[in-house]
Formats: C-alpha cells, sequence, structure tokens
C-alpha cells in the first residue's frame, strides 16, 4: 500500500516490575507485557488487536494511545513521532487519538451530566465548543442515538448500552482521526452489543477515523474489523487482512483459539434461516 | 421428571417480581439450558432452585425434585439435598473458594459433611480422585495448594471437582465458563460433558451464550424480564424460533464465521432505551 498509515507502532515493548522483587540495591525483576509489536492503522480501517487476558493487547492499545509510556520502541502518528511527548505536546495527540473503555460506567462521572461529560474533552483542550455546550451536546446525543432531552441526566439514569453511546460521544467529540476501543462491547448484552457495533461501523463510515479495535471475542472481530493482528504472551503470531486471518490462519495458536470459539450449530444455522426467508415471502 | 419447576416466582419487597410464574422440566440425566439477556432472571430462578435466595427476596411456587417439593423443605433438610444430590458450579470460582483453605481440604470437607463417618483420610484420598477425574495434573501435590495458586480455569475444574464428588444427581452451572479464556472455556465445556457421559448427571446450564447453549443443551428455555417466553428441544430454538424475541437474540449473534453486515437488533423491544 502507498497510503502512508495514520498510525505506525514499531517493536513496542513494555516491561512491568514485578511487585516485591526489588531490593535495596537489586532492581526489581521485569515483567514483558508488550513484547516487541508492530503495526499499521489506517484511515478509515478497523485493526483488530485479539487475544486471550494476559496476551498483552491492551497494553499494546494504551501504548498507542499514548496514556502509558513505552520502554522501548516508537508510535508515529500520521507520520510524527508522537512515542516521547509530554506535557503540553501530548495535549495535541489527545485531539487526534481517543479511547472508548469497557465499563462505560466507570469511566463516565458518576457526579457530571451528559452534556458535561462529552463537552469536557473540548473544555479540558481549552477549544471553542462549536454552537454552545448544550447544543453540541444534544448534537453528540443524536449522532449516537441518544434523546437529546437527556442532555441533563447523569450516567445512572442510563443503561448500559446507552453508556456506553455517551462514552462513544465523548470520544467523538475532538474528531478524533484514530478511536481506540478497548473491550467496547465485552461487557453489553448481545442486543446491545449488536447496536453499538452498527453505531461504531456508521459512525466509522461517516467520518473516517481509524479504529483500533481491542477484543477477546472473535465473532465480535470478524463483524468489524478490516484487519487483524493475533496476540499472545506480549507478542503478535499473526496479522493479516480479517477474512485471511479467519479462514486461512497460519499461526498454531490462531487456529487453537479459533477451534475454541463455541457456535450455534451450522445446520440448525441454516435452516434458521431458511425459514425465515421463507416467512418474509410468505407475508 | 428429576426436575419439575411449576409457577415459580420470586419477587422483593423494594424491587418487584424478578421471576414470573416460570415452568421448566428436566429428565434425569437431561441437560436444560436457560438463556436470557442481563435482567431476564435466569440466575434468580437457579439460585430459587437451589433456595439460596438473597435475604429480602420471596418464593412461590412448586419445585419438584425426584418427587420432593423443594419449596417445602426446611434449610436444614435442603442442606442435605444442597451440594449431594444436587451440585453447584458458579461463575467466579475464587469466590467460591475460601483462600485460607487448600483446595484438598474443602473438597474433603464438601464430600464429608454429605458423607457421615467418612475418615479424613478417606476423604482426603476422595479429593484427589475427584482431582484426577478432573484432569488436575499431579492431583497428589496440588491438593495442598490454595485456590490463589490456580489458574482461572484450574479453579474452576476445582469447582468441578468439589460438585462431582458426592456424585451428584443434577448439576446447576451459572455462567460457568463466562469469566474464562475462549480456549479454557472449551476445556471446561468438554470437561462437563465428560462428567455429565461417565455419571449420568442432569445439568442446567444458565447463561447468555446462546452458542455455548447450543453445544450443551439438548432442551433450552428462553426468558426475559422473569418469564419464559418459549421453550422447546434445542434443535427447534436454534433451527425454527417461534418466538419473535428468540428469533431477535439469535439475529443479534456475531457470527464467527461470517460477517453478516448491519447486525438487526430490531423487535427486541429496545425503542426508547437499550434495556
Amino acid at each position: 500500500m502507498s497510503i502512508e498509515p495514520l498510525l505506525r507502532a514499531r517493536d513496542l515493548v513494555k516491561e512491568f516490575p514485578v511487585a516485591g522483587t526489588a531490593g535495596l540495591l537489586v532492581p526489581a525483576k521485569k515483567f514483558t507485557a508488550v513484547d516487541s509489536v508492530s503495526f499499521d492503522l489506517y484511515a478509515g480501517h478497523t485493526l483488530a488487536l485479539v487475544g486471550e487476558s494476559g496476551s498483552g493487547k491492551s497494553t499494546t492499545a494504551r501504548l498507542a494511545a499514548r496514556l502509558i509510556d513505552v520502554t522501548s520502541g516508537t508510535v508515529h502518528l500520521d507520520g510524527r513521532d508522537i512515542t516521547a511527548l509530554h506535557g503540553r505536546d501530548l495535549q495535541g495527540v489527545r485531539r487526534e487519538v481517543q479511547m472508548v473503555f469497557q465499563d462505560p460506567f466507570s469511566s463516565l462521572n458518576p457526579r457530571h451530566t451528559v452534556e458535561r461529560i462529552v463537552t469536557a474533552p473540548l473544555v479540558y483542550q481549552k477549544r471553542p465548543v462549536p454552537g454552545g455546550t448544550r447544543r453540541f451536546a444534544q448534537s453528540l446525543m443524536e449522532r449516537v442515538g441518544l434523546d437529546p432531552e437527556h442532555v441533563d441526566r447523569y450516567p445512572s439514569q442510563f443503561s448500559g448500552g446507552q453508556a456506553q453511546r455517551i462514552g462513544i460521544a465523548r470520544a467523538i467529540a475532538v474528531g478524533p482521526r484514530v478511536l481506540v476501543c478497548d473491550e467496547a462491547v465485552s461487557a453489553l448484552d448481545v442486543s446491545v452489543q449488536a447496536q453499538i457495533i452498527n453505531l461504531l461501523r456508521g459512525l466509522q463510515s461517516e467520518e473516517g477515523f481509524a479504529c483500533l479495535f481491542i477484543a477477546h471475542d472473535l465473532a465480535v472481530v470478524r463483524q468489524i474489523a478490516t484487519s487483524v493482528a493475533v496476540m499472545t504472551d506480549g507478542k503478535v503470531v499473526e496479522a493479516g487482512e480479517r477474512d485471511d486471518v479467519f479462514d486461512r490462519p497460519q499461526h498454531e495458536y490462531t487456529r487453537k483459539l479459533l477451534a475454541a470459539v463455541p457456535r450455534i450449530r451450522p445446520e440448525w444455522e441454516a435452516a434458521r434461516q431458511r425459514n425465515a426467508r421463507e416467512r418474509e415471502t410468505a407475508r | 421428571m428429576m426436575l419439575s419447576v411449576r409457577d415459580l416466582s420470586v419477587s422483593f419487597r423494594t424491587g418487584g417480581r424478578v421471576v414470573d410464574g416460570i415452568d421448566f422440566d428436566l429428565p434425569a440425566g437431561g441437560s436444560l439450558g436457560i438463556v436470557g439477556e442481563s435482567g431476564s432472571g435466569k440466575s434468580m430462578t437457579s439460585l430459587a432452585v437451589m433456595s439460596l435466595l438473597p435475604a429480602g427476596a420471596t418464593r412461590t411456587g412448586s419445585i419438584v425434585f425426584d418427587g420432593v417439593d423443594l419449596a417445602t423443605l426446611t434449610e436444614r433438610a435442603m442442606r442435605a439435598i444442597r451440594g449431594d444430590r444436587i451440585a453447584m458450579v458458579f461463575q467466579d470460582p475464587l469466590s467460591s473458594l475460601n483462600p485460607y483453605y487448600t483446595v484438598g481440604t474443602q473438597i474433603a470437607e464438601a464430600y464429608r459433611s454429605h458423607r457421615a463417618g467418612v475418615s479424613r483420610s478417606a476423604a482426603r484420598k476422595a479429593a484427589i480422585e475427584a482431582m484426577e477425574r478432573v484432569h488436575i495434573r499431579e492431583a497428589g501435590r496440588r491438593v495442598d495448594d490454595y485456590p490463589h495458586q490456580f489458574s482461572g480455569g484450574m479453579r474452576q475444574r476445582v469447582m468441578i471437582a468439589m460438585a462431582l464428588i458426592t456424585e451428584p444427581e443434577l448439576i446447576i452451572a451459572d455462567e460457568p465458563t463466562t469469566a474464562l479464556d475462549v480456549t479454557v472455556q472449551a476445556q471446561i465445556l468438554d470437561l462437563l460433558a465428560e462428567v455429565r457421559r461417565d455419571t449420568g448427571a442432569a445439568l442446567v446450564l444458565i447463561t447468555h451464550d446462546l452458542a455455548v447453549v447450543s453445544e450443551v443443551a439438548d432442551r433450552v428455555v428462553v426468558m426475559r424480564r422473569g418469564r419464559v417466553v418459549e421453550t422447546g428441544a434445542a434443535e427447534q430454538i436454534f433451527s425454527d424460533p417461534k418466538h419473535e424475541y428468540t428469533r431477535a437474540l439469535l439475529d443479534a449473534v456475531p457470527r464467527i464465521d461470517d460477517e453478516i453486515g448491519e447486525l438487526r437488533t430490531t423487535e427486541l423491544g429496545t425503542t426508547g432505551g437499550d434495556r
């Protein structure tokens, strides 16, 4: 591909000290959570980082979003090295890269109204709020499928799926070019999950942001990803276009992971689709 | 029927009815999946069957297990059945295990509390055997380990060892694999199937995961807002669902084998909210 990636990660390494191993003169032992991970993320595309717990996928996402510092390696955003930025310079990155988290309630301040929550990123960045905070908040709510009348409500007055919509509204408020979703639909009921997946896909096609999608659920990844990187033990063991990874997995671990996913029996599924079509035509 | 539940309701003084007049049956050796989204009442149903409802909850209806209505039993009589003829496996094995005792002590105690006169050494031997049956390697050594020394999947194996040591006729498993990684989940589901094959125990599996139910259950109860919306053989539920809600629920499940474009989410009664 001749187009430059929007987000380029090269040889990311993150080591954490192991608690309780440091002595007076000996440094703590190191645990390598992310071990030499590289990827390219393109505008309008979704790269899914998949893996089981402890695979390093969430840490990788936090490194890429510059929420935590790398031990070594580089992160480039639109050609600019953002690996070592701090303070004011990092604020520029926050304008471009936003996060959506797994638990909508713990990531929303319970004492703030929706209006205050979704406009907070702009306020913190000391940017003007187009059309005033109220109108801007209401327009954001409409875009994520919430009733703009509820702009003065608090997070606890919403269901889990609605709260996640608030989290998404806050993330897109600054018009980010990269959206990092860390298990953003994992805690939701299946029907709500489907709605949020549809919402993210719709927003992406409207806004054209790149999405780094962290997930352990491979069926969800199949619905949303353009490309996939499979992680285990801090390393990427396989990466490629989505359908290649799902239909022709090369690495042993990817095969094991795909084989383990519970499936509704294909013959039952086929019969259900047939019955649904028949009902459609009988109408 | 081994288990016949009739007109079971659970209400809270403050929160209203969370289970609202449900019926289901389970033959000896059968497997029944109870599926639903959060707030459907599926977990309250399992707690009601076991008489483990939280304080403030009232239960009505009958739960006939092998000819005896469990709803009429005293707590003392229920305790003799629970953990012996009916065993339980919960979602979070860590909070079900006592961190201060070795797993061997806990499995052995579960056994001794239902088998009067069994010596400590015999119970310990039974515990090791149970751990071997759930494929915990070096069971003879690991019997003296504490819960935190086991991984999540291994802890769930310990729970299953504890559940099967009394050779129960019925195992009630509430989201037993939800907290586990997908590869570990597959192992635990295989293990439950193996235990059932070997012991002939019946299984009630409570879960939100339709794919898991399709792999495990031969009968399915679909719950929503405290009621049963549809019940039937697994094949019928999955290939020819009768109720709109079941259809919508199945439509919303993302498929791993194919991208299905816009996921259908209509008919789930989500207008005006996500619930």
